[in-house]
């Protein structure tokens, strides 16, 4: 749940082991289960959630979303394509425009990758962040034919100069209503006078190059959608975006970037995803229902073998100390530290996207991920914590051995593998505690005891990774 | 934050000299626009006061503001459960309010009304009733509790009193709006949950004018809808701003965007492609965007608070 999700709680993996681990990968991918989230509940007490001004809000409300979702894994691949089709609010300067981009990244990242391209090409946040509205019949601007063939599709090396240029000329034409205001008012990062102004796509036909064109090796005249469809049916699409999942679900691969040069840590499993692909027309949910089902998903070789993003440990945070489960104004905390810890939602660097694994951490943003974790279970009267300090008590009976009361933590903190060290270090810990102490009535002596040992877990380097 | 302008204004209030004042929210990633800002019909502004924060005067979650007879301004926070009391200029006097659910106590004090005899009436929202105090804070009565029947409130917003003294709930979650006598009495209820005419999804507020026609802020359809007072419905508001004067100060002052602007069609119509997202209203700029107070002043003009572009938008009634 870690990885398909934003981690769990004691309560939700014993309900999963209990309803079968095939039935839960089953479950998180049907497309029919609600959310759960109480958008008027958002849209009353929080404005932005609404308006969407700028990132603050936004990265409020997704989070918001990531913490509270009864579908964790749709708004894990919502992240996943945000990460894929990386656009920034520095060239955007409205949150609005890009959570818009987010849903549609709900509605259709399950699905289709043919129809999440096509949807991509037209999303408004996309045509201004990679300058299509400049791109003309008669004068192309390649930005955006360059990325989608290189970043958002088939990756470098599978396609030629004259393939970039053919893309972009099929994409003329593919703009936003009243282009030249909108993009002033990005450039000025205006919001007046009334906030801001919603962009939407316009296909303008006068502007669009409708000749014949050679793309990958076939000859016609193609518009966006026909493009797509070629760049769907290539091998090299379903291998770069089988490794996308792969890097962002099952272990960290190098940054996009070395690819090209690098081998994939497990070829066979692209290779089983690629297949997939194919065979299931496209459908990133069968994809994703191979992988987890998947005995290299499943191995102990890539077990805690991810960096957590900012994301996955804020939200996982905040599912087990509970603390968020009612709308509190003091989530906004939580979502600026994101930014702090290196991933400003709605901001990515570069349409490169964030550069994940290893490279979440620096010494700076290492020591204020562990605080962050350690500081959050400081305070015991948390619902998330108070509930597993309760069980904690209830199973320790006046007879835990620091071995089994240390276990008992890490299955409480969502079934989490400790290396030696760390173990040693919460054994040696737990060693201190007298066995007589926990689960007697001296609930103090219990708050005391199981909340540091809590904290200890969340400040393992472990618990960075997933 | 001393600047002309608004912040996600949930709110405002006229006294009877005509001065305005609105209430601004602002959002907790920007919590610099918390503050409630006085001006008048003709866009006269003369200052603001407020801030955000937990200590006297200032606001965590602002919701609403309501002028007794004495001209003092009044202003709930439904964060600190607080009644924050000022004078006409803003300067701040006092507070009052207790978080809890017991009578005299508030969680969550979403909207208020000064009744005929100068009570404060606050829908406390979160234990679904309607309280009435004096000015200082002494609890005096209270009405509802959770529930779909009549007199039975699921998160009440938006309440007003009537010149007949009857007392007007916004029953937000139960998505209609009930009436009731002056002592708390049910009398009747309107409209049902939907997005046809006459009905209603998860309004904020009502005003009632001296025929008793009922304007609503019907939010969560980014409508007004005017009512008879039987409930019948007579007409929708769908918003049709303008660019006001500050607003056209500030074109004046930037040449170049507003030729941009002037060259652009900003009335593009709802269409597949732009009801496609969640907040449609978000592209087209001269309707409302999350219309969520509506207050008459004593001509009987009706103000609407539209939150999400920062403006008010003032009818009359022909």
């Amino acid at each position: 749940m870690r990885r398909a999700g934003f981690g769990a709680t004691y309560q939700e993996i014993h309900e999963n082991v209990s309803d079968g681990y095939d039935h839960t990968v089953d479950h998180l991918l049907d497309p029919n289960v609600s959310d759960g989230i109480q958008q008027d509940m958002l849209r009353r007490y929080h404005p932005d959630h609404s308006g969407g001004l700028g990132t603050a809000g936004m990265a409020f409300y997704w989070l918001h979303r990531m913490v509270q979702t009864q579908t964790p894994l749709r708004e894990k691949v919502a992240l996943f394509w945000h990460h894929v089709f990386a656009t920034g609010y520095g060239k955007l300067a409205q949150g609005r425009v890009l959570m818009d981009q987010v849903e549609m990244f709900r509605q259709h990242g399950f699905g289709s990758l043919k129809t999440l391209l096509i949807e991509l090409s037209r999303d408004p946040s996309m045509i201004i962040w990679l300058d299509n509205q400049d791109n003309h019949k008669g004068a192309i601007n390649e930005n955006y034919g360059r990325e989608l063939l290189e970043l958002f599709s088939m990756g470098v090396g599978n396609y030629s100069e004259d393939d970039i240029k053919a893309c972009a000329q099929a994409f003329t034409g593919w703009t936003v209503s009243n282009a030249k205001y909108m993009k002033m008012r990005a450039d000025n990062d205006s919001l007046w006078p009334y906030g801001r102004l919603n962009l939407h796509f316009e296909f303008d036909e006068d502007d669009h190059d409708g000749s014949e064109m050679t793309f990958l090796n076939e000859t016609g005249v193609f518009n966006g959608e026909e493009v797509v469809d070629i760049i769907c049916r290539q091998p090299a699409t379903a291998n770069f975006i089988s490794r996308h999942m792969y890097n962002f679900f099952v272990a960290d691969e190098p940054p996009v970037p070395q690819w090209p040069y690098r081998e994939p840590r497990d070829p066979e499993a692209i290779q089983i995803l690629s297949d997939a692909y194919f065979e299931s027309g496209y459908n990133i949910a069968e994809m994703l229902r191979v992988m987890f089902k998947s005995e290299f998903f499943k191995s102990e070789n890539v077990r805690s073998e991810k960096v957590k993003s900012p994301a996955e440990l804020v939200a996982g945070v905040l599912r087990l100390t509970g603390e968020s489960r009612k709308l509190t104004p003091k989530l906004q905390g939580d979502a600026n530290l994101l930014g702090v810890m290196g991933q400003q939602l709605l901001n990515p660097p570069s349409v490169e996207g964030w550069h994940t694994g290893t490279e979440w951490l620096d010494t700076g943003n290492l020591v204020e991920r562990i605080n962050y974790a350690a500081s959050k279970f400081a305070d015991v009267n948390k619902p998330g914590i108070k509930e597993m300090i309760g069980r904690l008590a209830a199973d320790a009976g006046g007879v835990a051995t620091p071995e089994t009361l240390v276990q008992d933590c890490l299955d409480q903190m969502g079934a989490i593998s400790l290396s030696k060290t760390s173990m040693d270090a919460l054994l040696n810990q737990a060693s201190k505690t007298g066995k007589s102490e926990i689960g007697t009535d001296e609930r103090e002596t219990d708050e005391d005891i199981l909340g540091e040992l809590l904290r200890l877990v969340a400040a393992t380097p472990d618990f960075q990774r997933c | 934050m001393e600047f002309r302008g608004f912040y996600y204004p949930v709110d405002l209030a006229i006294n009877k000299e005509g001065r305005i004042y609105g209430l601004n929210r602002s959002h907790e990633g920007d919590p610099r626009g918390v503050r409630i800002c006085m001006f008048d019909y003709d866009s006269n502004y003369f200052g603001a006061f407020g801030s955000v924060g937990e200590e006297d005067g200032q606001f965590t979650w602002a919701t609403s503001i309501a002028i007794d007879r004495e001209g003092l301004v009044y202003v709930s926070d439904e964060y600190t459960d607080r009644i924050s009391i000022f004078d006409s200029e803003g300067n701040y006097l006092r507070k009052w309010g207790e978080h809890g659910d017991m009578p005299g106590q508030i969680d969550g004090p979403a909207s208020m009304a000064f009744d005929n005899d100068d009570n404060l009436l606050i829908s406390d929202h979160r234990n679904n009733r309607i309280q009435k105090f004096t000015k200082d804070g002494r609890y005096v009565s209270s009405f509802g509790k959770e529930g779909e029947g009549d007199g039975e409130f699921n998160l009440p917003w938006g309440v007003t009193v009537s010149s007949s003294g009857d007392l007007y709930v916004v029953d937000w979650r139960n998505d209609r709006i009930q009436r009731f006598t002056s002592d708390g009495e049910f009398k009747s209820k309107y409209c049902e949950s939907g997005s046809d005419e006459g009905q209603l999804n998860r309004p904020a507020s009502v005003a009632v004018d001296k025929s008793g026609h009922m304007y609503v802020a019907d939010m969560g359809n980014d409508r007004v809808q005017v009512f008879d007072p039987d409930g019948g419905f007579v007409m929708t508001l769908e918003g049709q701003a303008t660019v006001s004067p500050w607003a056209q100060e500030f074109l004046d002052a930037s040449p170049t965007e507003a030729s941009a602007r002037y060259e652009s069609d900003l009335r593009v119509a709802l269409n597949a492609r732009t009801g496609g997202t969640y907040e449609k209203r978000s592209h087209i700029e001269h309707l409302f965007w999350a219309p969520i107070s509506v207050k008459l002043d004593l001509e009987g003009k009706i103000y609407v608070t539209d939150r999400n572009r920062h403006r008010v938008q003032v009818y009359r009634r022909v």
